[in-house]
């Protein structure tokens, strides 16, 4: 087991990668200059153009080294300064469009979350306590299905029975709209993203359950009388959560992919349509914004969800 | 990380609980799920010659039915779409790009992932360290993220996207070939070839590639899945290939709001090609993992 210091060391190292990564891509298969300037940023002949131009390169440092480029932005933004958005000139800056948009995905990420692990912890209890029987047959073939229907198809088909057939939810989001309408419109788009990740959850949990209910431990109280479903809930659980957890943390950043498309079914303005939208456009601070975001969201996730282990079982500490 | 650094042995057998060993099935359901395959392939790619309709052609018939979309019928198996096109050779026509989306991405990500891991996991040292580590940062970025960003800076071809998903499988691939290469380079088999006298290069393609490739094909089989469901999320966010049908992009056809409330098979027919697909290649893809006893499949 490495130790937690070297670990933090290897996140930064990963994170520092990432953005060298993104940087580069935006820099080199795009051209800043035209995203800023548009049409004018090739007209090198006229004066006037000319001028902005230069002045344009100063501004956004475009007349320096790449890598010098890269440190700037990156100085920038561990302050928490993202930059100027490209292709709205005088508009807010990044960071005033990431902190309106940035909550809407964190909430619909947190029900998501919080949805699966409610549905996961029921159905795999329910699956491992009578395992191999013909609840537990169905569990595993309802979960197969699942799995493999795509986010968007599993979308449109909630979206096509409650929304539309049903009339239980709001077909779209209004921004303008008091919470609890607001959050009555996430319940949708969160299950969507909540029931496939219910179904791996279970089938986690539900083979480590198992294993569990094999130890000794588990004889011992139900020995002395502990009722069955205590002994499930209060003894088994605990020990048995180490496999969905890891993939608690892992399936954070697919998530994030799916929340993408689901706030597009939905029509959500969300970090995802941002992306999006931003990328349409061409505007690359704040696709690096919304990435880096990303990135350091679903790898400090993973680092906290490793520490995460030793307080669940005191059997990992070292 | 604990990865695969499992054994990778008792390959069609396994030892039942009294001790004898029970010979391991496919079963039928298996052979369900190749046969599905094996049909929708044989469409895909034999759909010119077919007795379909015109997958562009617009069937408009004001007078008799009215305004398009028309509803399934037995002129127009699956309906319509708003165009008046025939759903039904539209999927068929779709599935040419999706399918070979889908293979040639994994074919990508096999060659690429799969030499890089079975060279790492045998020579060891320092290319295996910088492998293992651009593995992870390809691993820790949130996939459609990179596949949004290549894809919108590059032009959008049937090429680019399956090169586009190609990279994403290099990871995964790279990481269980890896692992797999590092169990068998400890086997008795390796060690003779080598004490034989034979060259790195042979033992890698003569020794180990046969090997590797067993629990490998299980993955083959899920990461076309993947990649079919990728393109299709590539496309809701109008980013998929430019030029013909997809099943993502019939999807997204029918998936508006009104639409899907009015004429709801213009995306239920692409939907239902693709879930039965993707069923298929991730039933088959699971049974083969068990039959060769492989574990921990990360995709």
């Amino acid at each position: 087991m490495r130790s937690a210091l070297e670990r933090l060391a290897l996140v930064i190292l990963l994170l520092l990668a990432v953005s060298l990564l993104t940087f580069a891509a935006m820099n080199l298969l795009g051209d800043p200059l035209f995203n800023i300037l548009g049409p004018i940023a090739g007209d090198t002949e006229n004066p006037e153009s000319l001028a902005k131009i230069e002045a344009a390169k100063e501004q956004y440092y475009l007349d320096r080294p790449f890598f010098e480029r890269w440190l700037r932005w990156l100085g920038d933004f561990v302050r928490g300064d993202f930059g100027v958005r490209f292709a709205s000139d005088g508009q807010p800056p990044v960071t005033d469009l990431i902190s309106e948009r940035l909550p809407r995905s964190l909430l619909l990420m947190v029900m998501a979350q919080t949805m699966a692990v409610l549905i996961a912890i029921p159905w795999g209890i329910a699956a491992a306590s009578r395992a191999n029987k013909p609840v537990d047959k169905a569990s595993t073939f309802s979960s197969f299905l699942l799995v493999s229907l795509p986010g968007f198809a599993l979308g449109l088909l909630l979206k096509f029975v409650f929304a539309i057939k049903l009339d239980w939810f709001p077909l779209a989001y209004n921004a303008g709209n008091p919470w609890t309408e607001r959050l009555h419109a996430f319940v949708l788009p969160a299950l969507t993203l909540a029931l496939p990740a219910a179904a791996v959850y279970q089938r986690l949990l539900r083979t480590d359950l198992i294993t569990t209910l094999q130890e000794d431990f588990i004889l011992m109280a139900r020995a002395k009388g502990v009722k069955r479903r205590s002994v499930l809930f209060r003894h088994a659980l605990r020990p048995s959560m180490f496999s969905m957890i890891t993939v608690f943390g892992i399936n954070a950043g697919a998530l994030i992919g799916g929340a993408l498309i689901v706030e597009t079914i939905f029509e959500i303005p969300g970090l995802g349509r941002a992306i999006v939208e931003a990328i349409l456009r061409e505007d690359f601070p704040v696709v690096l914004a919304i990435v880096m975001i990303v990135a350091t969201a679903f790898v400090v996730l993973n680092f906290l969800v490793d520490l995460f282990y030793s307080l669940l079982d005191p059997r990992v500490r070292t | 990380m604990s990865t695969v650094e499992e054994p990778l042995e008792s390959f069609a057998a396994t030892e039942t609980a009294d001790g004898t060993v029970a010979e391991k099935k496919l079963g039928w359901g298996f052979w369900l799920a190749i046969a599905w395959l094996v049909l929708i392939v044989g469409l895909a790619v034999l759909a010119p010659w077919l007795p379909l309709k015109d997958p562009d052609a617009n069937f408009v018939d004001i007078q008799g039915k009215g305004r398009p979309p028309y509803s399934p019928s037995g002129d127009h198996w699956m309906g319509t779409d708003q165009d008046a096109r025939d759903m039904f050779s539209r999927i068929i026509y779709g599935a040419r790009v999706s399918l070979v989306v889908g293979f040639a991405a994994v074919a990508f990500g096999f060659v690429v992932g799969g030499t890089i891991g079975l060279v790492g996991g045998f020579v060891r040292g320092w290319f295996d360290r910088l492998s293992s580590f651009v593995m992870i940062v390809l691993l820790s970025f949130p996939a459609l993220i990179l596949a949004i960003l290549i894809t919108s800076l590059m032009e959008r071809s049937l090429f680019t996207i399956a090169l586009t998903l190609g990279i994403l499988s290099i990871a995964p691939v790279s990481r269980l070939a890896r692992s797999a290469s590092l169990v068998f380079t400890e086997r008795e088999f390796v060690t003779a070839a080598r004490a034989m006298g034979a060259k790195p290069s042979h033992i890698m393609i003569r020794e180990l590639l046969p090997n590797v490739l067993i629990p490998m094909s299980a993955l083959a089989l899920l990461g076309t899945a993947v990649a079919i469901v990728a393109e299709g999320g590539l496309a809701f966010l109008g980013l998929s290939v430019e030029k013909g049908a997809t099943w993502g992009k019939l999807i997204l056809i029918g998936a508006d709001s009104r639409t899907l409330e009015n004429s709801p098979w213009v995306s239920f027919g692409p939907i239902l090609a693709l879930f039965l697909t993707v069923m298929a290649l991730n039933y088959a893809g699971d049974r083969l993992r068990d039959y060769f006893d492989v574990r921990e499949l990360a995709l």
